[in-house]
């Protein structure tokens, strides 16, 4: 799609005459606004929802065209794909409309417009572009994990949010993308097969993470150099140069600079660097905070960084609401698990401090009473409360895990039941981050597939001999997590009780054992 | 647009009426679509045992618990609520109905109102502590937990803050004001991803852009 940076023009509506007129309100829901853009597919419009005011992108196209070129099926399946990816520098689809004539995608809305209109302004510092290429590899990255693909990386795809961090969109949805290709147009700064790998050229069988990788060294050339590494007025000329890999690096690059570009724009995809390669490599890493996040709900993100070692356990959002995720810094490869939308419901256990004063975000107050445990709190873990089952039976096969919590009553004082979660931490190679009577949060020092493995467990009174022990990821992987309930946690916590009773699981909740 | 209609010349009896999905959306917090989603999870619930487009309890639990089926109090009473009409069956417009309840954007006193309800297993108008405590015996039969009588007694006498044997609508609007996380299982989270989850109707949905206008 060609986006009409700069002009915002909505005069002209363009293309179909005989189109009516656009609702002005969307579903009751969003006042649509101004065009901000349009391709051979869709036409992107600015819209603000009319009950958060919040502003949002919204992407309309044409059911005939797409069933005409016979996409819809594809672009069905892209729909469940980009509700797996969400992360801070990807633009967020937040959700889907239809019509009998159309189809709306409501989006995240980027407003600080594309990264090469920098780019056009002149060549950026190499600080300046590796930074944004940081960006780029961690988000394309931690799509690959979960198996989506963007397949057309290119700078209408690379947009920047107010704060000038990069924002990459239209993930997943390249066929459609590829397909408005055809529309002959080419851009006036970079034409699109400018940033294809060769293999993708060829129209080879070709694997997807390596071709989206190599479109990621053309971008990092360009904005480092301010022009493109293969480049020529004759487009055949042009394949030439891309197929064999011709291209030299201005003198003003740095010596590391080169070197990882030359890995990374290998014509040979066996041999070209992996996401993992790149995110190893000495220049690339130069200033690179390794991050991890939650997702606080379905607009927002916490952002921890992993790098900082001085021991800022993430600000502790007492609410370990949703699932977190880390970012990318897996290899390509197809995983289900990590990151994920759902809960962001409040923590069954979240007693805020209760008893003691209600300030709403109960700060690490190392002073907290135990909570005790009441008929309301004890009937709201039943299962047959919780009626997430009923979407995820017939939803999305590929869901993520809901990141339930494990609880366990034990007979055993509290203070024992910690030292028994602080033994299985430092069992399992993790440190404790935090603790007070009644709770400890733990965290691993090494970096998993999905970040480092944070658990917290929280213990209430259920009668004056009785606890319950909770708990929950905040943030890591699945499987990782998995092996640490299985192969520390429980055991340790048998041990505990075991001549008192069974450690009982008060909820066995398959669903967060279940991978 | 004759040929949008390829696939689909005769409307067949599964497909959700738009005047329906219309009236639906008017009455809760879901846009068309998502009622239009909605009825994709509908649909595969409603025949999973038997093919008739309602839900029985049976088919209920089975997608509660993923394919298991279990007797629980507590499935009965969400079922209870759902079937409206108390025929037995969970209709199209009681499903889109009751989980416009678990809407994060549903009004909280819904929620409220709701849990009351299930809370209330003989509706009398009361939570009652005989109520109080068969629930939480039956939760701790689902847990296998076997706990003193008297602790039993202490927990459900921790939830009657007035003492008096019974919790009134009043008294749970307001233990649900400063306790919101007993309120967490009336929301799901999930109802606003319901549109990617079930992407199906954007094909074949039928909806008029005028009705999308409203």
């Amino acid at each position: 799609m060609v986006r009409m940076a700069g002009k915002g023009g909505s005069s002209n509506g363009g293309g179909g005459g005989r189109e009516s007129k656009k609702p002005a309100l969307l579903l009751g829901r969003y006042e649509v606004g101004k065009l901000l853009g349009q391709g051979n597919f869709a036409k992107v419009y600015h819209a603000r929802s009319v009950r958060t005011g919040e502003e949002v992108a919204i992407k309309v196209m044409e059911k005939e065209k797409i069933l005409k070129s016979g996409l819809m099926a594809h672009i069905k399946r892209e729909i469940a794909v980009l509700r797996r990816v969400r992360h801070p520098h990807i633009v967020q689809l937040y959700e889907v409309m239809a019509t009998k004539l159309r189809i709306y995608f409501v989006m995240e809305y980027v407003r600080g417009g594309e990264l090469f209109a920098r780019v056009a302004r002149g060549r950026l510092r190499e600080d300046d572009a590796r930074r944004y290429f940081q960006q780029l590899v961690s988000s394309v990255a931690f799509c690959h994990a979960r198996g989506v693909y963007h397949r057309d990386i290119k700078p209408e795809n690379l947009l920047l949010d107010d704060a000038g961090e990069l924002k990459v969109t239209d993930f997943g949805l390249s066929a459609v993308a590829e397909q408005m290709r055809h529309d002959g147009l080419f851009h006036t700064f970079c034409g699109t097969p400018a940033y294809v790998a060769p293999e993708v050229l060829s129209r080879r069988g070709y694997d997807a993470a390596k071709a989206d990788l190599w479109s990621c060294g053309v971008v990092l050339f360009v904005l480092a150099a301010g022009y493109l590494p293969f480049r020529d007025r004759n487009l055949v000329a042009m394949y030439r140069k891309i197929h064999r890999g011709e291209f030299r690096c201005p003198r003003w690059f740095s010596p590391g600079l080169t070197r990882l570009l030359r890995r990374v724009l290998d014509t040979s995809p066996p041999r070209r660097a992996t996401a993992a390669e790149i995110m190893g490599d000495e220049w690339f890493k130069v200033g690179f905070r390794r991050f991890s996040f939650r997702v606080e709900d379905d607009r927002s993100f916490t952002r921890f960084d992993l790098d900082d070692d001085a021991s800022t356990s993430p600000p502790e959002p007492d609410t370990p609401r949703a699932d977190a995720a880390a970012a990318g810094r897996e290899k390509p490869r197809r995983v289900a698990a990590g990151l994920t939308s759902c809960a962001s419901a409040p923590s069954l256990l979240q007693l805020e401090a209760r008893g003691g004063s209600s300030s709403s975000s109960s700060s690490s107050s190392s002073s907290r009473r135990r909570s005790s445990l009441n008929a309301f709190d004890i009937i709201s873990f039943s299962r047959g409360f919780d009626l997430s089952g009923l979407f995820e039976g017939g939803g999305a096969p590929e869901q993520p895990p809901h990141p339930a919590a494990a609880r366990f009553v034990s007979a055993a004082p509290a203070e024992r039941v910690l030292a028994a979660l602080e033994a299985a931490a430092s069992a399992a190679g993790m440190a404790v981050r935090g603790r007070d009577d009644s709770s400890v949060s733990i965290e691993g020092t090494r970096e998993g597939e999905h970040g480092a493995l944070a658990v917290a467990a929280e213990i209430y009174e259920l009668t004056p001999e009785l606890l319950v022990v909770e708990v929950r990821r905040t943030s890591g992987g699945a499987a990782d997590y998995e092996e640490f309930f299985r192969a520390r946690l429980r055991p340790s916590l048998r041990d505990l009780v075991c001549d008192e009773d069974e450690p009982t699981l008060l909820q066995s909740d398959e669903r967060s054992r279940s991978l | 647009m004759g040929c949008l209609q390829t696939k689909h010349a005769s409307r067949s009896p599964h497909l959700l009426d738009t005047r329906e999905a219309v009236a639906l959306a008017a009455e809760t917090s879901f846009t068309v679509s998502e009622v239009e989603a909605l009825h994709d999870l509908f649909r595969k619930i409603s025949n999973s045992v038997i093919r008739d487009n309602l839900i029985h309890k049976e088919e209920f639990q089975l997608a509660l618990f993923r394919g298991k089926k279990q007797q629980n109090l507590f499935v009965d009473r969400v079922f209870d609520l759902f079937d409206q009409k108390r025929n037995g069956v969970i209709e199209f417009g009681e499903f889109v109905r009751s989980l416009g309840v678990f809407h994060p954007d549903a009004p909280e006193d819904q929620k409220v109102a709701f849990a009351f309800k299930l809370y209330d297993l003989k509706q009398t108008g009361f939570i009652e502590r005989h109520e109080l405590k068969e629930m939480v015996l039956a939760l701790l039969d689902e847990s296998d937990l076997d706990i003193a009588s008297d602790a039993v007694e202490m927990i459900v006498d921790r939830a009657d803050t007035k003492g008096d044997g019974k919790i009134d609508q009043e008294e749970w609007t307001e233990y649900a004001k400063d306790n919101p996380y007993v309120l967490r299982n009336m929301t799901l989270p999930y109802l606003k991803d319901i549109t990617m989850v079930f992407p199906s109707f954007v094909m074949h949905s039928e909806i008029s852009e005028t009705d999308m206008a409203v």
